[in-house]
């Protein structure tokens, strides 16, 4: 098939639209907050050979690609001959897709006649799947919830009322996980109406050599975008808190010509604990980050995968074997594009971003309501402040690199007895540099004790960057660390279950991202309109940037202008000196 | 004001002021365009009233109703030029401004940025307060506090103040209590409450919305008592009316109160002309679309009323790219605005492919033919090689195009590089072009639970009409309609809205076992609001009409399907209509039911108007009836007759109903031009339209 640039051009937006109208679907009908408020998913149109051509706009990373290598086990297990119109696969099994066993993902043939001549697939973070509340404190993943191997979902557009009988009985939140898996089917459908549509107008029997077109031009730019890269073996290393011990990261990138080797070899052996990670999930974010740091621009398709090969070496963190516990394995996975950037930074001066929060915080909450005693869970994703970049300030609390969003105080306040009783920019939490890291986040749970006695309530917070924060590029200082506690002082456990007595305030700090370039040649306005908004304390300014700022006003003065304040520049002069 | 047959509406946008008088008895009218004069917008207005008026011989006094639609609000955020606002905001959530929705909102760019909050942090205030979702005050507010603060703020040249309370959509009351201490101690700051300006759940968006409209109220409110006063002095005695971003129009004095809710109020005027043209030529249901310098909108008018939303993003600071904006909830005629139009620049992208947009080379230097210096080439250097456009007869006339600058811009960036003719070049950016918006409009049609199939595209806009066919085309619209007077269309918009509010309450109750009391109390508390208001602006109790709609989903959705209710009181035998409306919506949007779970309401709204003004303009067919509508030929460039061919070339104002032709053809009017390639088949429908169809 020959094409020329210009349909060439149109065809391939008319995919990507189809792939978008996915997605709104899927988040207009979705039920759980994960799915509709959070975009913990991922929709994408794959060729019969499974080769992704399309994805939607937003999404996280780790679903997207995950999902991609997800669709071959699919296509390998249940061939076009073993499939009719309406079928629709789903497993969650960790190994063959994203890594966790909360995450469905859901693939639906697209028959054309009797031809299956697409596919399109989703995946998404389900509320719940049983077991034991997500947490990374499982020795195996059988404890972590029900596993469903590949199997129909719906078997000519019928559901398979066993399968759902079994999944409800067996999550917590069953009409939220049930409905969600309609989303996704919905999702699909919708996506695969659209296709055909396309197809009509075009006159294509198959989108088969459209998308070998579409896939090698994206694979021949990233080739091309690597090549400006030096060739060389760049080396890195990053710590996660982990979860007995810390996990350490160790990344080697070797730049060939055009292509990309990424190994993991010297990372740590795999926990004992729910943390690690399956291949396919560290593929999925190393993948992202080459993507990202090389060609941003390009069109993320299979394409965008065929110049990076990824290994880690099997039985560690990274490339776990059976019946490894992996619930929380995006603690780590997120870890990975802030490893590599890290090493590529030399490679690629100026391109870059710190390192920052990494992992989104994922906090499980369950409890009883205070009057009917009917339980609830809950699931809540924060974000903490992102690196900085080579010449702009990081985003504060924004996610990277999952592209997930947060849940508004209102949404949880009004499907849970919980109240947020903060949240807000984490000042001195951005990691000192010229351009100083996105700030992280200063947030408090508690549990509303005002319509009679409430019971004993629980946290499960999958997070880290407590003792490691994320490192500053070229010379910028480390973000602020997270942090996670009782509001009376007293210490909670990451990654467990932590039982809540009713009264109880419970303390979220998303950490803050790091900085890029010494803080001592940040520009003093800049300095100044930090402490002027109150993202960098008066005794930050001198100490970690050599600024020294004089407040000017009363000390009892509520509103504090820009006028209030001062440059003391020969302090300032004095204390920059080198 | 009976007996007044004269209206006015006009439309003070970026470059132009362009305005309409209208006689209601007859349909005659005239139109006038002058350069908008931003230092005092209203001075423009009074300029091109004055010039109308004397082409009419008419006396201010006989006029009835000014209807008026502006940017104002809109500049004033972009440029960030709005009154020194304060946040008070709930303890601990003076950053959900900024904080937002934690998202990027693009995955793969390392450097991209959010929207600068409309309110620094300096001036972001923590309140003692606090409220519940369920409306329980935790924590009454620390008025003390408030009022303490309010006077330091108002010393210090603070001049407005946004109040927004964590759940105030549940009991406003701390928040009315805030605005009453800081009347106390402070009676010179505007404050706007948030449970009044969007008292929906969410508080990000909701506090945004509320900022927003504090912000420039004092813009507003300035603008429209000298606009007022001018008027008054030409010897205007009437109605003066805005246009509201929902497409309906409101009093000035509520326009002051809620000035948020005029965003975008331009172009819902254009939305509105096109339903109204569509209703008046027998076809209800269209996609309108306009399509300018520098952007395209397209709409969905669904059985002759153009489909509302109740969020908008303004301010879009990536591409014009969702999420890269700040949010307002407020009503607004749903549009997809893309970054696609006559000065949308072409380049051959890191791929080899051909890109158009959506960066626009803007009025300055403008497309390479302009002749003022630009040298990339852009969609009407295309359109000029191509031969759609006379390089003589472009605005009429009045403006001479550099076609050998066009060739010259595609040759060198476009043509060479992909090694293809500048005859294919130009196609490729003017196909590109028309894809990127037809696959905009295609997943918002879809969006809408529509098929773009069965919707018609009606064309407006200086370059609408040059791009209808081809866009219709790839949409597998019916026909694409280009309205006689492309250029007068958006301003005949605000002639023909009614005067209108819309109200809503939040409350979220399962469908079985609603307190049915209390709903019919909801419906009737916002119908009165909506009847006072609307007393307020002359409208009689016997030419109001309440609409009532529910906002329904299955539990624990999150998106929401409107559903009608009928008038009316309301009890338990209301509840089977309902949920009926909402299953039969909800099929079909979605193909079929969700699970078999409990569904719910959760937001109530009225839509209160007075009766929509008939507008039934008689656009003569100019002067010169006479003579052949075939007026020359020029040669254009079509990919089906594989190069150059002769196109007949016809005058619009000479086309009448009836007429037929097959294209290739070309089409011109003052302000624009319908191209309509071959295999179309192009006829003068009765009302002047010219509808173009093409061969199955």
């Amino acid at each position: 098939m020959t094409l020329d640039t210009v349909a060439l051009e149109i065809m391939w937006n008319r995919l990507l639209s189809v792939a978008n109208e996915q997605q709104v679907t899927l988040m207009r009908t979705a039920f759980s907050t994960v799915v509709r408020e959070t975009q913990d998913l991922a929709c994408g149109v794959f060729d019969t050979r499974g080769s992704m051509i399309a994805q939607s706009m937003t999404g996280t990373p780790g679903h997207i690609n995950a999902m991609a290598t997800g669709v071959r086990h699919f296509l390998n297990a249940f061939p076009p001959a073993t499939l009719v119109p309406g079928d629709v696969l789903i497993t969650n099994d960790p190994w063959l897709t994203a890594g966790q066993i909360n995450d469905m993902t859901v693939l639906s043939p697209v028959f054309r006649g009797r031809t299956v001549v697409a596919y399109f697939a989703s995946t998404c973070h389900a509320p719940d799947i049983g077991g034991r509340l997500l947490s990374a404190e499982a020795h195996e993943v059988y404890e972590e919830g029900l596993r469903i191997p590949m199997t129909r979902l719906f078997a000519a557009g019928e559901p398979n009322e066993e399968l759902l009988r079994i999944l409800r009985a067996n999550v917590r939140t069953p009409e939220e996980t049930v409905g969600d898996l309609y989303a996704q089917a919905a999702a699909n459908a919708v996506g695969g109406r659209g296709l055909l549509a396309f197809m009509d107008e075009f006159g294509l029997e198959t989108i088969d050599p459209l998308a070998d077109e579409i896939i090698g031009r994206s694979e021949r730019a990233l080739r091309d975008a690597i090549r400006k890269i030096p060739n060389g073996r760049y080396e890195n290393e990053v710590w996660s808190d982990g979860f007995e011990e810390p996990i350490r990261i160790k990344v080697a990138v070797t730049i060939g010509d055009e292509d990309i080797l990424i190994d993991f070899a010297g990372s740590s052996p795999q926990s004992r604990r729910g943390i690690n990670v399956v291949l396919n999930y560290t593929h999925a974010y190393a993948s992202f980050a080459i993507k990202a740091a090389v060609s941003p621009e390009v069109p993320h398709n299979e394409g965008a995968f065929r110049p990076v090969r990824v290994i880690a070496p099997e039985g560690s963190v990274l490339n776990c074997r059976e019946p490894a516990a992996v619930a929380s394995r995006h603690i780590i996975g997120h870890f990975l594009p802030g490893a590599i950037f890290g090493a590529l930074a030399p490679a690629m001066p100026g391109r870059l971003m710190a390192g920052g929060a990494e992992p989104v915080w994922i906090s499980m909450w369950r409890g009883q309501w205070p009057e009917s005693r009917s339980p609830f869970t809950f699931t809540l994703f924060q974000c903490g402040g992102a690196g900085a970049r080579a010449t702009l300030d990081g985003l504060s609390a924004t996610g990277f690199p999952s592209g997930v969003a947060g849940v508004p105080a209102e949404v949880v306040e009004s499907l849970t007895p919980l109240i947020q009783h903060r949240r807000e920019l984490k000042t001195d939490s951005g990691g000192p540099g010229r351009w100083r890291g996105g700030l992280g986040q200063r947030t408090q749970m508690g549990l509303r004790t005002d319509r009679g006695p409430a019971a004993e309530w629980s946290v499960s917070a999958m997070i880290d960057r407590i003792d490691h924060p994320g490192a500053g590029l070229e010379g910028g200082a480390p973000g602020g660390p997270g942090g996670f506690g009782l509001a009376d002082g007293s210490p909670a456990r990451a990654k467990a279950l932590v039982v809540l007595r009713p009264d109880a305030r419970v303390e979220l700090d998303p950490p803050g991202g790091g900085g890029y370039g010494p803080a001592f040649e940040r520009e003093p306005a800049r300095v100044l309109h930090d402490v002027v908004e109150g993202y960098v304390s008066l005794e930050a300014a001198a100490r970690d940037y050599g600024v020294v700022i004089e407040y000017l006003g009363r000390p009892d003065q509520l509103v504090r202008l820009p006028a209030d304040y001062r440059i003391d520049q020969a302090a300032t002069a004095a204390r920059r000196r080198p | 004001m009976t007996g007044r047959r004269w209206r006015v509406g006009v439309d003070i946008g970026g470059t132009f002021t362009d305005l309409i008088v209208a006689d209601d008895a007859t349909g005659a009218f005239v139109v006038g365009k002058t350069l908008t004069t931003p230092g005092d917008p209203s001075a423009a207005i009074e300029t091109v009233l004055r010039e109308a008026l004397e082409r009419l011989r008419l006396e201010a006094a006989a006029l009835g109703t000014v209807v008026h639609g502006t940017t104002l609000v809109t500049n004033a955020v972009i440029e960030r030029t709005g009154a020194r606002t304060a946040l008070l905001a709930t303890r601990g959530f003076r950053d959900a401004l900024e904080i937002g929705r934690e998202q990027r909102f693009e995955l793969y760019d390392l450097t991209i940025q959010h929207p600068r909050p409309l309110v620094p942090r300096h001036l972001r205030f923590d309140v003692p307060e606090r409220t519940l979702a369920d409306g329980t005050i935790l924590e009454p507010l620390d008025t003390a506090f408030v009022e303490r603060l309010a006077r330091e703020l108002a010393e210090r040249g603070i001049e407005a103040v946004a109040v927004a309370f964590l759940n105030s959509y549940a009991n406003p009351a701390s928040e009315q209590a805030a605005r009453d201490a800081i009347r106390r101690a402070a009676p010179s700051l505007r404050v706007s409450l948030s449970s009044e300006v969007a008292p929906e759940i969410r508080e990000f968006e909701r506090t945004s919305t509320t900022a927003v409209n504090v912000y420039v109220q004092g813009r507003v409110e300035r603008y429209l008592r000298e606009l007022e006063a001018r008027l008054a002095r030409l010897g205007f005695d009437g109605n003066l009316l805005l246009m509201l971003s929902s497409g309906g129009v409101a009093t000035v004095d509520t326009a002051v109160r809620f000035p948020v809710r005029l965003l975008e109020s331009g172009p819902a005027a254009g939305a509105l002309a096109a339903a109204n043209a569509g209703v008046a030529s027998g076809r209800p249901d269209l996609v309108s679309f306009d399509m300018g310098g520098t952007t395209a909108k397209f709409c969905v008018i669904d059985q002759g009323k153009p489909l509302l939303a109740q969020e908008f993003e303004f301010d879009r600071v990536y591409r014009f790219q969702k999420g890269s904006g700040l949010p307002a909830k407020v009503p607004v005629i749903e549009m997809i605005e893309i970054g696609a139009g006559g000065g949308s620049i072409a380049r051959v992208d890191a791929l080899g492919l051909l890109k158009v947009g959506p960066d626009s080379s803007g009025a300055d230097p403008g497309p390479a033919c302009y002749g003022r210096g630009g040298t990339e080439p852009t969609v009407t250097d295309a359109d000029l090689v191509l031969g759609y456009l006379d390089p003589g007869f472009f605005l009429g006339g009045r403006m001479r195009l550099d076609e050998e600058a066009a060739r010259r811009a595609i040759e060198t960036r476009i043509a060479q590089p992909l090694g293809i003719s500048v005859e294919e070049a130009a196609w490729g950016i003017h196909q590109v072009v028309n894809q990127n918006m037809a696959n905009a409009a295609r997943v918002h049609v879809l969006e809408r639970g529509k098929d773009p199939r069965r919707f018609p595209l009606f064309a407006f806009g200086g370059a609408g009409p040059v791009h209808g066919d081809r866009i219709a085309r790839a949409l597998g619209a019916p026909a694409l309609i280009a309205p006689l007077g492309a250029g007068v269309l958006s301003t005949a918009g605000f002639l023909t809205a009614p005067l209108g509010f819309d109200f809503v309450r939040s409350w979220r109750t399962p469908l079985t076992g609603i307190d049915w009391s209390r709903a019919d109390g909801l419906f009737r508390d916002m119908e009165a609001d909506g009847a006072a208001l609307l007393a307020a602006s002359g409208v009689g109790a016997g030419a109001l009409t309440h609409q009532r709609t529910v906002d329904m989903r299955y539990v624990g959705q999150g998106h929401e399907i409107r559903v009608p209710v009928p008038a009316g009181p309301i009890s338990a035998a209301s509840e089977g209509l309902i949920r009926a409306g909402f299953e039969a919506k909800y099929r079909e949007l979605y193909g079929r039911l969700g699970p078999p779970v409990p569904i719910e309401v959760t937001n109530w709204r009225v839509a209160s108007s007075g009766p929509a003004p008939v507008l039934d303009l008689r656009i003569e067919a100019g002067a010169r009836p006479d003579g052949p509508a075939r007026k020359s030929s020029r040669r254009a460039w079509f990919p089906e007759t594989a190069g150059y061919v002769e196109v007949p070339v016809y005058d619009r104002y000479r086309l009448a109903p009836g007429d037929g032709f097959d294209g290739p053809a070309i089409v011109e009017e003052r302000e624009s031009t319908v191209v309509a390639g071959p295999g179309t088949r192009c006829t003068v429908d009765p009302r002047g339209n010219l509808v173009v169809t093409h061969d199955a």
